[in-house]
This record gives structure tokens, sequence and C-alpha cells, in this order.
């Protein structure tokens, strides 16, 4: 994906629920794409997201006409929690990458995707980063270890500092955290 | 100049590019950050412009279009339901007509994500006859803005702007107008008597050809301006798609995936349409599919043997477009005959639902357990309304739901029609400002005996806490108003000791009792979410689980359901240290074995 980059065409959702920053990973992809000059068009389903239900975030990146996303199409999931991911699962490829939150309970065996795990809600617990950036450090294991994944950790960092120069320093350092913890 | 925009942040940068220099309109959601984002900016631009939230659709309708009508540009926002309720003055105002532009953007919702109903604007629009554009992403509608101003000025009627969900909550690299001066108008009202108080039936009548008249010249325009180029730019295949709004992105995308070949024809304006002229299209084609949503108003004006759709069932009649739905069509038609690219294949195991909850310290929650603990729920009804307080429905604390301000009539309707029953009625403040004002004076009137609850917690907080009334301006009172309709009307400052809550309700049941017509209880309370205030309201008092105590009754997670509340691996009940806010509430009454304590720690 990296070197035909006007040619993208990428698809994400991204799953969670109220709260956990979902909107804001569309926000700082969509901010990506733009300084790439990629075209992109993503939907978020906004209604009932700060009372704690179900969201879930869309993303298409290049020559699209409508925001959502159908069955069996997205490229990549972005699972801020188990069974978030798992709800949405049928909107991913059957070859697709899946990248969750999840516990080891998770039933990675029975999903066909390639399946990028941690346990982030054990991490935050346990103080190792705010649990506010539990967004920014799912896009770090994505960094990390998803082939496909169109943009870079500079990228991702460019935009960072674009969106909010205050926080972005703060975001880096979780970002870089969850690089260094998926690496092992 | 390029810009990454939410749908409703484009059309609200339309507006102001477009010198729309008053707008008025009431919150729902998907269309609530369209005004929210002109007030924005206003501000961060410094702007000679009137951006205001009014108290209902119907009110903001016309406060914005008596601007048209001494020749401001002018717009209105609202939700699909919310034109329910302008309708009235929708309908007339299609006959007289305006002089500076009158924008009136509807945002339909089809797919019911926010809404009570998946009404289709684009068909009201048909039966207003007024026109009507349909934009398909963020870039149409900032673009289309424009537009409809122009065409209203033009043939100087009402023209609507009808966004879906999927445009008003589509986020997209937009490109906007770099360099400009906004030119507010000076508004001049010029008398015209026979024009602006025409009335029936000669008046109206005359204004009734007129408005034909001007329906035959915007075809004409649509046809010229926007659907001619659309024609001509096709390749000339055998099969045509016609589609206005998002069913073109949904087409578009769905015709390249499954690889087949088609003209594709936008209507920006699907409403009115050159019917004939587009049959004569129909000639060079062997068949036609429409892709529209949520209802077939396209179809229905040029509907020939050649057309399919929705009306013989070719495309799917409820709920929001799929791309597997086109497919589904092309099959039908023998256009497609592979594999279906969209299965829908989901995780072998059914996954427990996560319905949205009043949030946790929320005093809705408090008010309403306590009312089921004195009404008690075999002997009562419980008629609410449109809100946030409609969550409320999770704890089994609310019977109906109608629309704005049906509660109170509902519960005159009830009381007549069950009377041994307690009827205990909830609403909002900026619902009962909205719709919950005539049906209470219907009620004291009439003499019919219930508890209207008034949640007042001085936000619109479904939608985004916008500024209700009595937020902005303190002149207006609930509680004025509930007893200048005659009700007896109690004020209750909601504190975070559910016994306190309790009391007033077991004295709101001894009134209730000796009551002859409605009374009205405000509750004064604030909203978690409302950042300017939450802090004077929040205790910082954090509870945690005495293991031993908890017994695990479900009391917490059934009746009183604070999200935090959840059970952990063995069986106890467990406070989540990331939801939980620190109100208190739950260290009186909720649990039955006391098994909630303050957690002295975290408090400090």
């Amino acid at each position: 994906m990296k070197k035909g980059v006007n040619k993208m065409r990428y698809q994400i959702v991204i799953a969670g629920f109220g709260g956990q920053g979902s909107v804001f990973l569309v926000k700082i992809l969509a901010l990506c794409a733009g300084n790439k000059n990629v075209a992109c068009l993503g939907t978020e389903n906004h209604g009932m997201s700060q009372r704690g239900g179900a969201v879930s975030c869309t993303i298409k990146l290049g020559d699209y006409t409508n925001p959502v996303i159908d069955a069996n199409q997205a490229d990549l999931l972005i699972g801020l929690e188990k069974n978030e991911a798992l709800r949405n699962i049928s909107y991913l490829k059957q070859d697709g990458t899946l990248a969750v939150n999840a516990d080891e309970s998770f039933p990675k065996e029975d999903l066909k995707a390639t399946t990028i795990q941690i346990d982030a809600f054990s991490k935050a617990k346990n103080k190792e980063f705010p649990i506010q950036g539990l967004n920014v450090y799912m896009l770090g294991i994505v960094l990390a270890k998803c082939e496909d994944f169109p943009f870079t950790l500079e990228d991702v960092k460019e935009a960072l500092v674009q969106f909010n120069p205050k926080v972005a320093q703060q975001n880096i350092e979780v970002l870089e955290k969850a690089i260094a913890d998926i690496k092992g | 100049m390029k810009q990454t925009l939410m749908g409703n942040d484009a059309i609200a940068l339309g507006m102001i590019h477009s010198n729309i220099d008053m707008v008025s309109g009431y919150p729902g959601t998907p269309s609530s950050e369209i005004l929210t984002n002109v007030q924005k900016l206003k501000k961060q631009m410094n702007l000679d412009l009137y951006a205001q939230w009014a108290t209902n659709e119907k009110v903001g309708f016309e406060v914005a279009y008596a601007g048209a009508i001494a020749g401001r540009r002018a717009a209105a926002t609202m939700k699909q339901v919310g034109l329910n309720v302008a309708s009235d003055a929708l309908m007339s105002a299609a006959y007289i007509g305006n002089l500076g532009a009158f924008v009136l953007v509807v945002a339909d919702d089809p797919g019911f994500h926010s809404s009570q109903t998946e009404q289709d604007s684009r068909v009201f629009a048909k039966f207003a006859k007024i026109p009507v554009l349909d934009p398909a992403t963020p870039q149409d509608g900032y673009d289309f803005v424009s537009l409809a101003a122009d065409i209203s000025e033009k043939f100087q009627t009402p023209t609507m702007l009808r966004p879906v969900m999927r445009v008003c909550h589509a986020r997209q690299i937009v490109e906007v107008k770099e360099e400009f001066e906004f030119k507010p108008t000076k508004g001049e009202f010029k008398r015209d008597i026979p024009r602006w108080a025409a009335v029936p039936r000669a008046g109206r009548l005359r204004q009734g050809y007129e408005m034909i008249d001007r329906l035959e010249a915007i075809k004409e325009y649509n046809w010229e301006e926007l659907i001619k180029p659309e024609f001509e730019a096709c390749k000339g295949g055998k099969f045509l798609v016609l589609c206005s709004g998002t069913g073109y992105g949904f087409a578009k995308e769905a015709l390249d995936d499954l690889g087949v070949e088609a003209d594709i024809v936008k209507f920006k304006m699907p409403y009115p349409l050159p019917a004939e002229k587009i049959k004569e299209q129909f000639n060079n084609y062997e068949k036609v599919l429409v892709v529209e949503e949520p209802m077939p108003c396209i179809e229905e004006q040029i509907l020939t043997e050649k057309v399919h759709g929705k009306l013989d069932n070719t495309m799917h009649i409820i709920d929001e477009l799929q791309k597997v739905y086109i497919q589904d069509a092309l099959k039908k038609l023998g256009l497609y005959d592979k594999e279906n690219i969209y299965p829908v294949i989901p995780f072998k195991e059914e996954i427990p639902a996560r319905p949205p909850n009043l949030c946790p310290g929320c005093p809705h929650r408090d008010v309403y357990y306590s009312i089921m603990k004195v009404f008690k729920k075999k002997k009562s009804i419980y008629p609410s309304d449109i809100g946030c307080y409609t969550l409320a429905i999770n704890q089994d604390a609310i019977d109906t739901v109608l629309c704005m301000g049906a509660s109170v009539s509902m519960a005159s309707g009830f009381s007549i029609a069950d009377p041994d029953k307690y009827t205990v009625a909830t609403i909002g403040d900026s619902t009962f400002f909205h719709g919950g004002i005539p049906p209470l004076i219907n009620a004291v009137y009439q003499k019919h005996k219930f508890l209207l609850v008034i949640l007042d917690n001085s936000v619109v907080a479904m939608t985004g806490r916008q500024q209700p009334p009595q937020r902005q301006n303190g002149e207006v009172d609930i509680a004025k108003i509930a007893e200048g309709c005659g009700a007896k009307t109690f004020e209750y400052q909601y504190s975070n000791d559910l016994n306190n809550t309790i009391d007033f309700f077991k004295e709101m049941k001894k009134e209730y009792e000796k009551a002859e017509g409605p009374i009205v209880a405000v509750v004064r309370e604030f909203c978690v979410l409302d950042k300017d205030v939450v802090n004077d309201h929040l205790p910082g008092e954090f509870s945690t689980v005495i293991e031993e105590k908890c017994i695990a009754c479900d009391h917490c997670t059934t009746v009183y359901k604070c999200p935090p509340m959840a059970y952990n691996d063995d069986d106890k009940i467990e406070i989540d240290p990331f939801l939980c806010i620190g109100c208190g509430s739950c260290l009186n009454v909720v649990c039955p074995t006391e098994a909630f304590t303050l957690d002295e720690e975290r408090g400090k």
C-alpha cells in the first residue's frame, strides 16, 4: 500500500463503546489522508455515543462515493473492546486484519482474519498508560503489526501534532509505548 | 481550499459562504450540529448574523421565514420529525413564497438510528410542492446550500435541502471557498397584503395557480441546468440507474464492486422532476433502476414499465440502504448472476447487546427510581417523552413514547381511560417548552388528574447540550409557566441522597390523592455532561462494594442500573473505576443489604 499512494483504496471499521474515542481516531486518520492527498470518506454513529452504547465508525481511504462499509468489505477492523470487535466482525474481509483490545479469553481461533491482540485494559489498569489514550494505543498496535496499513508512524505523529499540538506529545508517548509493547 | 469536515460542518460553512444571515431551528439528531456550527463560525469569524435555537421547529421555521419575506437570506434547520411540527407553516409558506432566500434544511434518518420514524422529507417537499435538493456527501452538502439559496431566490419559493444521516454525520475532505467576504443583507419588510396575508378563497387560489406555474418553471430549470448535462455525459449503455443523494454513493460503489455496466444519472433536485423529458431518455435503455432512500420519491414521478425500484419490490422498502440490496436488485433484473460479495457472517455466538444507558451520576436515574418506588408499577401508568430520559426505558420506568410533548396529553387520556391507576408523566425541560405547554393548559381546563414531573436539567442533553430558554435567559421559569397554566406546582432541588428524592415523591403521592386536576413537580437537576455546572454538583463520593455483603440479588443491575455496576468473576458486584464519577447516589437506599460504601481512598 505504501507504494501507490494515490490509488489507495483501504476501508477501516473502528468499533468500541461510548467514551473510548473512536471518533478521534477517524479525525486523525482523515488528517493522515489529507496530508497524503488521498480522498477519504467516513461516518460515525453519534446519537447515543456519550451514553455508553456501542459505537462504530468507518473511514474509507481512496476514491469512494459512500461512507458506509458493507459486510465483507473492510481491510482492517480496530476493536477497542473485544465484544464490539466480535459484533462488527462481519464487516471485515475474510483475509482482513483485526486489531483488538482483548484478554486471553478472546476466541481468536474462531476467526479467519489475521488477528493482532493485546490486553490494553489490563495495561491501563496497571497504570502503564492513561485509559483515555486507549484509542491511540490501539492505533500504535496497528502501526506496529498491520502489514498493509497505509500510513506510517511519522504520518500519524504529524496528524496528532496538527490536531492538537498541546496534547500531541502525550499521545505520541502512548503510541510509542504500544509499539514497544506489541513488539515485545 | 481543502478542509476535513463533517457533513453538518460543511452545510454550516455553506450557509456562511452563501451569505445566509438568519438561521433558526430546533435540535434533533442528525441535524443538530448545523446550527451549532453556524454559531461557532459566527463567533470565530465575528459575523453579523442571527443564529439561535427556537423553542420548537415551527417557531424556528417562522422566525427564519419572516426574515426571508423581509428580504434577508434565511435558513431553518431541523430533523425530519421536526418538519412534522413545522409542517403547518411549510404548507402555507409554499403558497406565499419569499423574497430573500429561504433554505429549509431537514435531516432524514433512514434506518431509524435516532428517530421514531423513517419518513422521507423529499416526499414532504413534493406534498408541499417546493423544490428539494438531495446531497450525497459533505461536499454536496456544502455546494448545495448555495444552489438551494439561489433557487429559492430565483423562484421565490422555500427550497429544501435534505441531507440524510450518512451525509450529516459523514466526514470528508471538502473543497471550500478560500477567499470570502460575508455580506449580510439589510432586511426591509415591504407591505404587500394580498401576498403576505393572502386569505381563502380567492387569495390562496390565486397563489395556488402561481405555485403550479412556478413548479413548471423549476422543472424546466432542473432539466436544463441540472439533469440534461448528466444524461449528456452518459455512455449509452443498455442499463440506466437513476438516483439522488446517498442512493448515488451506494449505487456507484456497488456497480463498481460487482462489475456491472450502467449509466448513472444523479438528480441533485429529486423534486420537481421534468417527467416527460426524462421518460424520453428511457427509449435508449432496456431497463431502468431507481436507487434512493428511504421512499420512492423519484420513482413515483417517472414510473413507466421499464422502471424498477421500490414500487415493484426490486429494491428494499424499509431500513437504511445497503449495497447488498442493489446486488439483489441486479440479480432480479438479470444483470448479475455471480456470488454474493457482501455475505454477512456474524460471530458464531450471540454478542450481548450494549444498549445506551443513562450516564453514571445522572439525576434522572434517581428520579425514576423514586417514582417507581412510590408509585408502584402495577398501579401506575408512566407516559414519557423524547429526550435522554427516554433511556429510563431500561429500568422499565417508561410505558409510552410517542412524540414531543405527548407525555402530557397522553397522561390526560390515560387518566380518563384508566382512572383507577396513578398516571405519572415525565418530560424534560426543553420538550416541555417545545410541546408540553398546550396539553398542560388542556389538562387544567378539563381537570385531568395526573402527576407531571418536569425533569429540568436546563440543557438539551440528548442532542449535544444546546441551551434551552431558561439557560440563556433566566426570565423564563418552568414553575411559573406551570402555575400560570393553572396547575398546582411543586419544586424539588435534586439531592444525591435518594432518601430525599423518595420523600419528595411520597409528598407528591399525598398531593395526588387530594388533587382534582393535574399537579406538576419541577425537579431541578443538572446534566453530568454539562461541563459548565457539573463540578458544582458532584461530591466526589466514589462508591465501592463490601463483597461479604453482596448477595448477588440483581437489584442494582436491573432496577437502579448504573453502568459501573457489574458482576465480577466471583459473582459479586464490582464498581468499574473508569466509569464511576463519584456522585454518591448509590450509597443510600439502592442496595438492600447495604453493600455499597464510600471508597475512602478514592474520595481523597
